[in-house]
């Protein structure tokens, strides 16, 4: 792999791992979006409200952190599921970073957690099938997840099994080229993190300014109220 | 060196520009926008006479800067109103007020030629009755519609309708009324249950709701209308705070006179937003007080009341300190200084046209973009001209307006302008070098 390659991909780790601990810079860069503090408001009780279901969860060919290919659906349909859209390089701190970020601290809250906890599976499926092989996707695993939780780091085998899974979510991405006509190792992306409930349909869609931990945990609490979730 | 690398990258990619009445976490325009789409109402005698997209090119460096350059028609005469982008800014919703159609429009796979992706056609059946499909705001993934009016009786009394980004139907929120609050607090004397602009305050979970009239009145002559007492009673005067999360609404304002136009401040401190009246002609605030309630106040007069200026469409600036307010009736946009929110005072005055709807400007605020047409039955039609159905373009330096592209839409065979939105090659582009 280009070490110019790995280099974003460490400095984009960098970046979860300093918003987490340092904020002070975001005054001379950007704001950083709510995720990364106390929200400022409080969010509606569990149970007080509805997530209407905003069509199905789309199905394709995923491979694991070991390798192993096998149908995103398999993840599907036995547990609530929030699954974002990443790629490891992501240099933009409110994009993917933000999600893995988010996703770390709901992880913290499901192990606290003894009614959600077996009940949820966190998924980080990556859209840059060309520097995030199973292997990478192994190595960004270890700064987030947790021994043991259901935290799944997915990506695809190549640009043709993943478009149909982007298509299927609407998630938007576009790979950027240099000027010889290389992929440049980044992208143009909106942030998408999607819950999924067990009957495989999209109950709720987080972007960088609606994605918080105290929201997500409520939307689940919520979903597992329903009769059949 | 590798942090001192990272923040060199992070502030590189965060440098974003766009124009400043948008959804808050929408995808940006970096710099000069490339293209203006510009929804435009079919006239009579007019063109193809049917409502269409038009695309004007207004990037200073291209070969075909201040040109139409490309234009798509949807088929016939549909009120064409309001638009707006999806959040990921790849589609282009626009809505005709009086046949309840939709249009999405791709503006991803070419920004410099739009085309119809998708018509939805039973926004009144999906949504249980509403009718008059306004203001297009993007959620994550999802599209907030915000009606004027509903198919019992075509008053005020309306609802606002969620759709995905792939224009399927999500569910329907109808506005708090006096017989059904929803739980919302009324404060005042109003619950009308009227609807019009529909912003957000994600940071505090609010969305905010105007009331303007429904459709028995905006569908008819503006003439017959002021001179009828009834119709004009019947005109919106509340402003509704809703649990944005929860889709619920929370608490009925009283900002009496039809508040319309929604702008929400961009600055994260700065926990408020303004509308105008369009019959009172009064700047209001709507704003979380130190007790954490949402209120309204009456903050500065548009223009001699009397005279019905008629305030239509607002724009604030990035830093909050400036709004835009164009008044219809005299062809005024009037600059208001905002730095103190409670106190807003107009700055200068400058007309336009004979009459002007809408503006947009960039992030930055140096262009400045109008248009002029505000509903088809109640448009004026003389003086022939320029001045009458137009987009114009200006400089804005802080203190004048220097006109640099006027396009007469008439002249041009065209029809009468309404909503703008921004596009640019940059968001879609594929080379490093295009951020």
């Amino acid at each position: 792999m280009n070490p110019i390659h790995w280099s974003l991909r460490w400095l984009a780790i960098g970046a979860v791992l300093l918003c987490a601990s340092l904020k002070v810079w975001s005054e001379t860069t950007q704001v950083l979006a709510p995720g990364y503090g106390p929200l400022k408001f409080e969010p509606p009780a569990a149970g007080s409200y509805q997530l209407p279901p905003l069509g199905s969860a789309a199905d394709g060919a995923v491979i694991d952190m070991n390798g192993k290919s096998f149908p995103l659906r398999d993840l599907t349909g036995d547990k609530l599921v929030v699954m974002g859209f990443i790629y490891t390089h992501c240099p933009d701190v409110n994009g993917c970073p933000l999600a893995s970020y988010v996703m770390k601290q709901l992880q913290l809250r499901l192990l606290a957690s003894t009614d959600l906890k077996d009940r949820v599976r966190l998924i980080s499926l990556s859209f840059d099938p060309i520097q995030d092989t199973a292997a990478a996707m192994r190595d960004y695993s270890m700064h987030f997840r947790r021994q043991g939780f259901d935290w799944e780091f997915l990506t695809t085998k190549n640009e043709n099994e993943l478009q149909p899974i982007l298509e299927g979510y609407g998630q938007y991405r576009k790979m950027f080229y240099n000027e010889d006509g290389d992929y440049a190792g980044t992208m143009s992306h909106i942030l998408r993190v999607y819950l999924i409930d067990r009957d495989r349909r999209i109950r709720n869609i987080y972007s960088a300014g609606f994605l918080h931990v105290d929201t997500v945990i409520n939307d689940l609490r919520t979903l597992q109220m329903e009769p059949n979730q | 060196m590798r942090i001192t690398l990272l923040l060199v990258l992070l502030f590189s990619m965060s440098a974003i520009a766009d124009e400043t009445c948008m959804s808050p976490y929408m995808a940006k325009i970096e710099g000069q926008e490339d293209f203006v789409y510009v929804w435009t109402l079919g006239l009579e005698g007019v063109g193809d006479e049917q409502d269409k997209l038009v695309t004007v090119d207004v990037n200073p460096d291209s070969d075909g800067y201040g040109k139409v350059v490309h234009s798509v028609s949807v088929g016939g005469r549909n009120e064409a109103h309001h638009t707006g982008l999806t959040d990921d800014r790849r589609f282009l919703w626009a809505s005709g007020l009086d046949t309840n159609h939709i249009f999405i429009f791709d503006v991803h796979t070419d920004p410099a030629k739009p085309t119809l992706h998708k018509t939805i056609t039973d926004f009144v059946a999906k949504s249980g009755g509403v009718v008059g499909p306004h203001t297009n705001y993007a959620l994550p993934g999802r599209m907030m519609i915000s009606g004027l009016s509903n198919n019992r009786d075509h008053g005020g009394r309306t609802a606002m309708v969620e759709y995905t980004n792939a224009g399927d139907f999500v569910k329907t929120y109808w506005m708090p009324t006096d017989d059904n609050l929803q739980g919302a607090v009324k404060s005042g004397q109003y619950a009308d249950g009227f609807g019009y602009d529909v912003r957000v305050l994600p940071r505090r979970n609010a969305m905010v709701t105007s009331s303007f009239t429904g459709w028995n009145n905006y569908m008819m002559n503006l003439g017959t209308m002021m001179a009828d007492p009834e119709a004009m009673k019947a005109f919106g005067n509340t402003v509704v705070i809703w649990d944005m999360h929860a889709r619920k609404p929370t608490k009925v304002l009283d900002v009496p006179g039809a508040p319309i136009e929604i702008r929400c401040a961009w600055n994260e401190e700065n926990d408020y937003c303004f509308t105008t009246t369009a019959l009172t002609s009064k700047v209001w605030l709507i704003y979380l007080d130190e007790q954490g309630e949402w209120q309204a106040s009456a903050v500065g007069d548009i223009g001699d009341a009397t005279k019905i200026p008629l305030p239509v469409d607002i724009s604030i600036s990035n830093n909050d300190t400036r709004l835009w307010i164009n008044t219809w009736n005299d062809g005024m946009t009037r600059l208001y200084d905002i730095s103190d929110p409670f106190n807003a005072k107009q700055m200068w005055e400058q007309r336009i046209g004979e009459q002007v709807n809408m503006v947009s400007q960039s992030w930055d605020g140096k262009r400045v973009y109008y248009t002029s047409s505000l509903l088809a039955n109640w448009d004026k039609t003389a003086p022939a001209g320029p001045d009458l159905q137009y987009l114009k373009v200006y400089n804005f330096d802080g203190e004048k307006l220097e006109q640099t592209m006027a396009i007469d839409f008439i002249a041009e065979k065209l029809g009468a302008p309404h909503q703008m939105r921004f596009g640019a090659h940059a968001l879609y582009g594929e080379k490093v070098s295009a951020r």
